[in-house]
């Protein structure tokens, strides 16, 4: 019984990346101009803060909960450091408190969720609520703008998003808190109760662990990310219209889904939220080169995304049957 | 088994006390463990082997009594202070993480300290223990992809690394296999020769005599004595789990005139639970079903019921085969549930007990559309005089009435449904003594007026009192089925246990 | 029970009462019939005499754009001057139309005096415009307006003439002289590219402006030269065309999906020239490209090819400052708040309307007329 379980798992791992693969090379040779260099950049920019985001909620995901937040988070961060910057702030000073914002707000959703006992669903679903009409409020529905990066204080963009020579270098950015969310993940004690609590939490508790403080951190950590991806999303697309980030949460669940995260909690990879957000925006980026307008961009990534959960089910059942 | 008259008391549990809102669980019971020994705790249902267990580890604190470990007086706040102290126990339902591996299971909480985790560490530490045990499996294994008899043994080893003295095992083998069993076995030695004592709670008869030294028998809350086991023999052990005195007379002969028809009969019917089940009803019967608890006497309820699917075997009502697969089929064909729980599956609780009575048959009393008010006062009326249910107005809530009377607005349900078959399902539990003859005499009535009932109970006493068969069940199966002058607590209780 | 059913009853019998209220007159929540006389006091003239300012409520196509603020600034300066108060509200993107519905909905239970609309989509809101037909209540288009509105239900629009501005673009994009040299050296089997980047392909102005960006250039280069593909909406074929242009309608207003498709125009091979058709089209633009400076003729990536954009706001101006977008083409959103309010008073006056359109007036600026000042005042940060 050992043994023949020790098949299954691998080859679920291997799916995600497999299709990430084919799909790439589907595209490149039904896409029109798929297969160049400036289509990978395009590619890799619309990723970064969908992954960053990803990362954070798949601690979230994985200890079976939910964040609905953490677009309108991300957006209300980006939104109020631009704020910052316009009455005169130091860039590197509002980067900061972007960070710094995004995670109080994951320490809010930790304690309602965990201390006060509210579902994740609905919990995040009115701070997701709140943090939109926030952001509008403070800087009253002024669009925000961050400097180019011929500007004075453009050099944030050449860390966070692309150098003078066109280098991506926001793939740097992304995967150094890639590895540090895996290791996190993997190594540290809030990864192994992360993945416990997940599997199940009163056994946790009885062991006498104190769930409710380690529950709290995970959306702690998932607002850190959020922060991490407003700083990216500010440098990649320098304005920020208040009143948006809702929808964007969708975008990075669906990474986690398709990675291999399981929506009933205990299971899940780091490296699988990594490929599941390529994979959708290859898929993106993919159907528009083939013509395809908007419509089938998301009628597409909305069928992945169902057939990713369909996966996670099937795998389910089978393990269930053991 | 060896002697262990020698070795010291390391837990006297004495003169323990516990009531809960009038039921007097623990009747200055006691519990003596010499170290070393594994010692069973046997009794009915009811008869308090788990609350004793509960006040041990602290999730109950008694009334009065002491509890004595290592002749210090202890009392724990709970299970995980009890755990520190060296008692550890290993529940029915485990507690583990099905993803993680048994080393992260078993070290859980505590882990090494230090920013990054070194689970070679505690793989060291848990294969130590596994070698203790002499278990063949790894201690990187997700527990998911263990069998339950694996599972159980990650838990016995976590119970074990906290260097635990006393190791309490609620019934640890209900869903071993034969193989596994006899590991758990060989593990119970392994951990005997190395002076942990162990407390075997369990029904299963034929493993208590061989696993165990001594036997410690509960009943109603009481201590009732405590047998070596090598000196006793099945008869002695069951005698002293039944051998109360009953107040009431017992049936003497069934009610039943030979060559009554039979009104339900069941052939082989099959689930997970039961196995090959038949039996046949009389009219105008009280057919008693007996059994411990898992026997399976709930889960046969419920397929004949229609509540749960079964997977083979037929009914027939009057000589002719029944089609049931919903409640409402069960219904139709006049058959009523009186469930155990009756706040989950009899009544709705915020409404009347007009409203409830008339639940079966609502559309009796709607016509074209519209629910006639008035018909159903005037029926409701009816039957609350006539099986005296005591409430102030038939349209009280009847969250608000007594246990006792709750269970006979159930019993109207059935009866305006028409119902001539009717299944009791512990008709009397948490329920006065006062009510209890009530039902008893309503049960009766009903009897002789040629409905035909099958009661399902716990309390021999009141087998032996209303029924006039017995079938007895002992996990899913049917043992016997006695006619009433050949019943008794001891022959009943015989056949509940036999598990072949 | 028998208490709770008379209460039941005696609810129900309320709610039908203010119901009926509600539709027989322009009233605020009385139930009781006595106050029927004051039916005429809301609704038709603008009362002065009894000191209170008349309610004019405006809904906007959406809040996200700096173009909406700059309306509402206008908005704001004609309801100081005409003294009248208004609300101005949006939804929180030019795809939510049902939000709009809603909102329009809660400005007519405020009984205001006048209405002011750029409707998202005009078949959403039929109703209510009957509704207000029939209420009396006049109302009044800007922006976009409510194209295709029922006979009679507006009063008059205050807004661009979007195909007009649009065809503004076209011709500056054909008198430039390198996309001349282009389009003459261009054949059949070597065609070049113009792309359209269109935020939606159904509020009124935007498609306007496509449409007459489009016809305009088919115009000046010849029916039979061009070929239009990208878009169902859009198309237009031709044999041999010589011309292509692509348009891209993105699958949402996100951000993302906006560079995204400018992304994908950018990369079709052949590509002279890019136009955007609103301030999120080109905001689209911009991000692609660096914040629009890799269209520096000089060294940048996308030197080659001619941008023009639409509307205003800060990115925009600063690549237009830097001659890296050709041009832009910018309405006077300060203009069509200010028009809208003026003619909301003109209806509530009961002056019938001048015409059925006030053009708002459209402006191309450069890097060269930048500095004029009238101008200036046009483009928006």
């Amino acid at each position: 019984m050992v043994n023949s379980e020790k098949k299954g798992p691998d080859i679920q791992k291997l799916l995600a990346p497999a299709a990430l693969v084919i799909l790439y090379i589907f595209f490149c040779v039904f896409g029109q101009n798929f297969f160049s260099g400036s289509t990978l950049v395009s590619i890799l920019d619309s990723t970064y803060y969908v992954g960053l985001m990803a990362f954070g909620i798949t601690f979230v995901i994985v200890t079976g909960g939910i964040d609905l937040s953490i677009g309108t988070n991300m957006m209300m961060s980006a939104l109020l450091g631009g704020y910052m910057l316009a009455n005169g702030a130091n860039i590197w000073l509002c980067l900061v408190c972007m960070v710094a914002i995004a995670t109080v707000i994951g320490f809010i959703n930790g304690t309602l969720i965990s201390r006060l006992k509210l579902p994740p669903f609905i919990a995040t679903l009115g701070v997701m609520m709140m943090t939109q009409g926030f952001g509008s409020i403070i800087t009253r529905v002024q669009t925000q703008r961050f400097p180019s990066s011929f500007d004075e204080n453009g050099a944030y963009k050449t860390i966070f998003y692309k150098t003078a020579n066109g280098f991506p270098s926001g793939i740097v950015y992304m995967l150094v808190f890639f590895v540090v969310a895996l290791v996190l993940l993997k190594k540290t004690r809030i990864g192994r109760y992360t993945y416990a609590i997940g599997s199940n939490e009163e056994a946790v508790r009885i062991s006498g662990v104190n769930t409710i403080k380690w529950k709290t951190l995970v959306y702690v950590i998932c607002g850190f990310f959020c922060g991490l991806a407003s700083i990216v999303y500010a440098a990649t697309y320098t304005t920020i219209i208040p009143g948006t980030g809702n929808g964007l949460e969708m975008n990075a669940i669906a990474a986690v889904i398709i990675g291999g995260t399981s929506m009933s909690g205990g299971v899940g990879t780091m490296s699988g939220t990594l490929i599941g957000a390529l994979l959708m925006s290859v898929l993106k980026t993919g159907l528009m080169s083939m013509g395809l307008q908007g419509h089938y961009q998301t009628f597409f990534t909305g069928l992945v995304v169902i057939l990713a959960v369909l996966l996670d089910i099937y795998r389910n059942k089978r393990a269930a049957r053991v | 088994m060896s002697q262990m008259q020698q070795s010291p008391m390391i837990l006297q549990m004495l003169d323990i006390d516990k009531r809960f809102q009038g039921v007097h669980a623990l009747n200055k019971t006691k519990l003596e463990l010499r170290q070393g020994e594994v010692h069973a705790l046997v009794g009915e249902n009811g008869a308090g082997k788990s609350t004793l267990m509960k006040v041990l580890t602290g999730i109950y604190t008694a009334d009065s009594g002491t509890i004595l470990y290592n002749g210090e007086p202890v009392s724990f706040s709970g299970p995980k202070e009890a755990q520190e102290a060296g008692i550890s126990i290993v529940h029915q339902e485990l507690n583990l993480m099905n993803h993680l591996t048994a080393a992260q299971n078993i070290f859980i909480g505590r882990e090494s300290k230090g920013f990054f985790l070194n689970d070679n560490t505690i793989n060291g530490e848990t294969q130590k223990l596994f070698d203790r045990l002499k278990l063949s499996f790894s201690p990187t294994n997700k527990v998911s992809s263990l069998t339950v008899g694996k599972q159980q043994m990650v838990e016995i080893s976590k119970a074990l690394s906290f260097n635990s003295n006393i190791l309490i095992l609620d019934e640890p083998t209900a869903a071993l296999t034969d193989a596994e069993i006899h590991e758990l076995f060989k593990t119970i030695q392994e951990l005997r020769e190395k002076g942990v004592t162990i407390v075997y709670i369990s029904h299963r008869m034929d493993e208590i005599m061989e696993i165990t030294d001594r036997i410690t028998v509960m009943r109603d809350g009481q201590y009732i004595v405590t047998l070596n086991t090598s000196g006793t023999n099945l008869d002695e052990i069951i005698n002293a789990m039944v051998g109360r005195t009953i107040y009431e007379e017992p049936k003497t002969a069934s009610n039943v005139a030979p060559g009554t028809p039979v009104v339900l009969e069941v052939k082989g019917l099959r689930s997970r639970e039961v196995k090959d089940v038949s039996f046949q009803l009389h009219r105008g019967e009280i057919l008693g079903l007996a059994g411990l608890m898992g026997a399976g006497r709930t889960e046969t309820a419920r397929l004949i019921f229609g509540a749960d699917p079964r997977d083979g075997g037929e009914i027939y009502k009057d000589g002719e085969k029944l089609n049931i697969h919903n409640p409402s089929d069960a219904v139709a064909a006049g058959i009523g549930y009186l469930s155990e729980d009756r706040k989950r599956y009899g009544l709705a609780f915020d409404l009347s007990v007009a409203d409830n009575s008339v639940l079966a048959v609502l559309e009796k009393f709607t016509h074209s559309g519209f629910v006639n008010e008035g018909e159903i006062q005037e029926t409701t009326d009816k039957y609350v005089r006539r099986i005296n249910i005591k409430t102030p107005s038939i349209f009280q809530k009847v969250s608000k009435l007594s246990g006792g009377n709750q269970q006979k607005v159930i019993v109207a349900k059935w009866l305006i449904k028409d119902c001539d078959i009717l299944i009791f399902d512990e008709p009397t539990r948490g329920i006065d003594v006062g009510t209890k003859s009530e039902i008893y005499k309503l049960m009766n009535e009903l009897a002789a007026e040629g409905k035909s009932i099958i009661m399902i109970s716990s309390e021999l006493p009141e087998i032996l009192r209303m029924s006039d068969r017995v079938v007895c069940m002992c996990e899913g199966r049917l043992t016997k089925i006695l006619d009433i002058q050949d019943a008794s607590q001891e022959i009943i209780m015989k056949y509940a246990t036999q598990r072949n | 029970m028998n208490i709770r059913k008379i209460l039941a009853t005696l609810l129900a019998g309320a709610m039908i009462f203010s119901i009926a209220g509600c539709n027989s007159n322009t009233n605020t929540g009385d139930t009781a019939p006595a106050t029927d006389e004051s039916a005429t006091d809301a609704g038709n003239e603008a009362d002065t005499t009894s000191g209170e300012k008349p309610y004019i409520a405006i809904v906007s196509k959406g809040f996200q754009h700096q173009f909406w603020q700059v309306v509402k600034k206008g908005a704001d300066q004609a309801a100081l001057d005409l003294n009248v108060d208004i609300t101005f509200d949006g939804p929180p993107s030019e795809s939510d139309i049902a939000i709009q519905v809603d909102m329009l909905k809660s400005a007519m239970d405020k009984q205001p005096a006048a209405i002011a609309l750029a409707a998202l989509d005009t078949e959403s809101v039929k109703e209510q415009l009957e509704a207000c037909l029939n209420n009396n209540i006049p109302v009044v288009g800007f922006d976009s307006g409510v194209p295709g509105a029922p006979e009679g239900s507006i009063y008059a629009t205050a807004s661009t003439d979007n195909a007009a501005a649009a065809a503004i673009a076209a011709q500056m994009l054909y008198e430039n002289t390198d996309f001349k040299a282009k389009l003459d050296a261009a054949t059949a089997d070597a065609p070049i590219a113009v792309g359209v980047l269109s935020q939606d392909a159904t509020s009124e102005s935007v498609v306007s402006r496509t449409t007459g960006f489009i016809d305009k250039l088919v115009e000046l280069v010849g029916d039979e030269n061009v070929k239009v593909s990208g878009h169902d909406k859009y198309a237009k074929d031709a044999a041999s065309a010589k011309l292509l242009i692509v348009v891209n309608v993105p699958a949402t207003t996100s951000a993302t999906d906006l560079k995204t498709s400018a992304e994908s125009l950018l990369a079709t091979s052949g590509l002279a020239a890019i136009y955007g058709s609103n301030e999120a089209a080109a905001t689209g633009m911009l991000t692609a490209s660096n914040d629009g400076s890799e269209f520096n003729s000089e060294n940048g990536k996308f030197g080659e090819i001619i941008a023009i954009g639409f509307d205003a706001g800060k990115t925009q101006r600063v690549a237009v400052e830097n001659g890296w977008f050709y041009g832009s083409v910018t309405q006077d959103p300060y203009q069509i708040g200010y028009q809208a309010v003026k003619l909301a008073v003109d209806a509530i006056n009961g002056v019938p309307a001048a015409s059925e359109i006030v053009d708002t007036g459209a402006q191309w600026y450069n890097a060269e007329n930048l500095t004029d000042p009238s101008i200036l005042e046009l483009v928006y940060d």
